[in-house]
């Protein structure tokens, strides 16, 4: 018998308020102390000097303005660099839709007292490459980057900003609130079929080096990583080497018999 | 029925009668309202097909460096990192009512002017706000309206707040017999000018506005 693989959600959750906190916390600073060592949020992050510009945001950019901006690049770099080797972890790991998701979740969990949350709507996953392609098709047509106005990640910390530093609300954030209630109806809903930076993240991530690896011979078919996956994929079937998967650990840590662990895949 | 019937008397009562449809008009009219911004969404340049002109107007201007009108929407990723860097509050975004404009920054100077720190021109990602110097900055160009100004239109009138408050006096503004007159090479469009006026108009204008005529250059490929 191996040893039980690493408990990988609290892990998740720090880096999840981590990341939250980070974008809760830094408007108040500039804006009282002129703190501009960080600065910005999922859109476009500054640490010091290093910048981060989210792919999708900078690719559209690029696209409909037909130019290219230098410094635009460096920042995309990390970004898809991030996810050309571990896959979509920016929506497992950092985003805070996945944040308030996980919240919503817990206090769910708190009320139900069930483990397991029911999926609602299932349909079809390659939606998910029909809403990247529509929007930058879109994008294109209208002349603007659109994904700027429902990018949940991005609006959550123009929404804090914006309370922060002017004391209202912008209309946009009608969004957010449009998808934590798709979470309410069905298990990450916006994120499985209809979030185009989700989409571009995996689109990159295809051939990611780190994936979720299940060894048949320990698998004694119980179902419940399948249970406990947020984004409804079966690792019995071998869903966890599909694109769709975002390495957040969940069916490693439930199975019992230990046979789902990450692997550096070597190429 | 019953009720309509009991509204209208109601009406009649107090003697105002509003006039039955008007209800339904305001109706077509606010549908017609949807339609247009919707078509707005849909349009990016303000020409013959669109009905959504840029947000950018007299004393509503862009950021320093800003790119010209043209582009500025498609480049621009809405990020919001000038309005967050900005010490002052003086960029503020636009929301989704603007069209394909929602999102993107502006700068009302008669509320806050630029005050020139060029903090925003560092931070943005998309080179949407180029970065460059305090005096190549050209927001617009202060324009005086001789009719206005207590100084031109007036014999004894003594006032130089637009003098005293600009950021390269001697340079973007000097004074002719004691008359504020812009230097249109050196005028940065900061606005600071427009803050400090202290005439305003009938029209809301003031006796100085910054014009954006930097703003509607065509780019060129």
């Amino acid at each position: 018998m191996k040893k039980p693989p690493t408990r990988y959600t609290p892990i998740r959750i720090i880096t999840l308020t981590a990341a939250f906190l980070l974008i809760l916390i830094t408007p108040y600073l500039n804006m009282h102390f002129h703190f501009s060592f960080i600065q910005g949020w999922f859109q476009s992050l500054s640490i010091g000097n290093l910048w981060f510009v989210s792919p999708l945001e900078g690719l559209e950019s690029i696209l409909t303005s037909r130019s290219i901006y230098g410094p635009l690049l460096v920042g995309m770099l990390i970004p898809i660099l991030l996810a050309l080797f571990l896959g979509r972890v920016f929506c497992s790991w950092i985003c805070p839709i996945s944040f308030l998701s996980e919240l919503i979740d817990w206090i769910i969990k708190l009320i139900t007292k069930k483990k397991f949350r029911p999926f609602g709507i299932k349909l079809s996953r390659r939606i998910l490459w029909f809403a990247l392609i529509g929007e930058i098709l879109l994008a294109l047509i209208i002349g603007a980057p659109i994904f700027v106005f429902l990018s949940p990640p991005g609006l959550v910390g123009r929404e804090i900003m914006m309370v922060t530093l002017f004391k209202t609300v912008a209309i946009e954030g009608v969004v957010v609130i449009v998808v934590l209630l798709m979470h309410l109806v069905s298990k990450r809903m916006f994120c499985r079929y209809f979030c185009p930076l989700g989409a571009l993240l995996a689109l990159i991530g295809i051939k990611r080096r780190l994936v979720m690896k299940s060894d048949p011979d320990q698998c004694i078919e119980c179902g419940i990583c399948k249970k406990s996956c947020p984004l409804g994929l079966d690792p019995q079937k071998g869903e966890n080497l599909s694109p769709y998967c975002w390495n957040c650990g969940k069916c490693s840590e439930v199975c019992k018999a230990s046979a789902l662990r990450f692997v550096w895949k070597d190429l | 029925m019953k009720l309509k019937n009991k509204k209208l008397s109601k009406n009649k009562k107090s003697g105002n009668p509003l006039p039955a449809d008007q209800s339904k008009r305001l109706l077509l009219k606010s549908l017609g309202s949807a339609g247009i911004f919707f078509l707005g969404l849909s349009s990016k340049k303000a020409g013959a097909f669109s009905l959504k002109a840029s947000p950018v107007k007299t004393n509503v201007l862009r950021p320093p460096g800003a790119v010209p009108e043209d582009i500025f929407p498609s480049k621009c990723i809405r990020c919001g990192r000038c309005v967050e860097v900005c010490p002052y509050k003086a960029i503020r975004p636009l929301d989704i009512r603007s069209g394909v404009y929602a999102g993107t920054p502006l700068v009302f100077v008669e509320e806050i002017p630029c005050y020139l720190c060029m903090k925003c021109v560092e931070v943005c990602p998309t080179g949407t706000l180029r970065p460059i110097n305090q005096d190549e900055t050209r927001m617009g160009l202060a324009v005086i309206d001789k009719h206005a100004c207590v100084t031109w239109s007036q014999e004894l009138a003594l006032c130089r707040t637009c003098y005293n408050v600009c950021p390269f006096k001697e340079k973007a503004i000097k004074l002719d017999e004691l008359r504020p007159v812009i230097i249109d090479k050196y005028c940065t469009g900061c606005g600071l000018c427009v803050h400090g006026c202290q005439v305003t108009q009938k029209n809301g204008k003031k006796a100085i506005n910054v014009e954006p005529i930097y703003a509607f250059r065509t780019v060129k490929w």
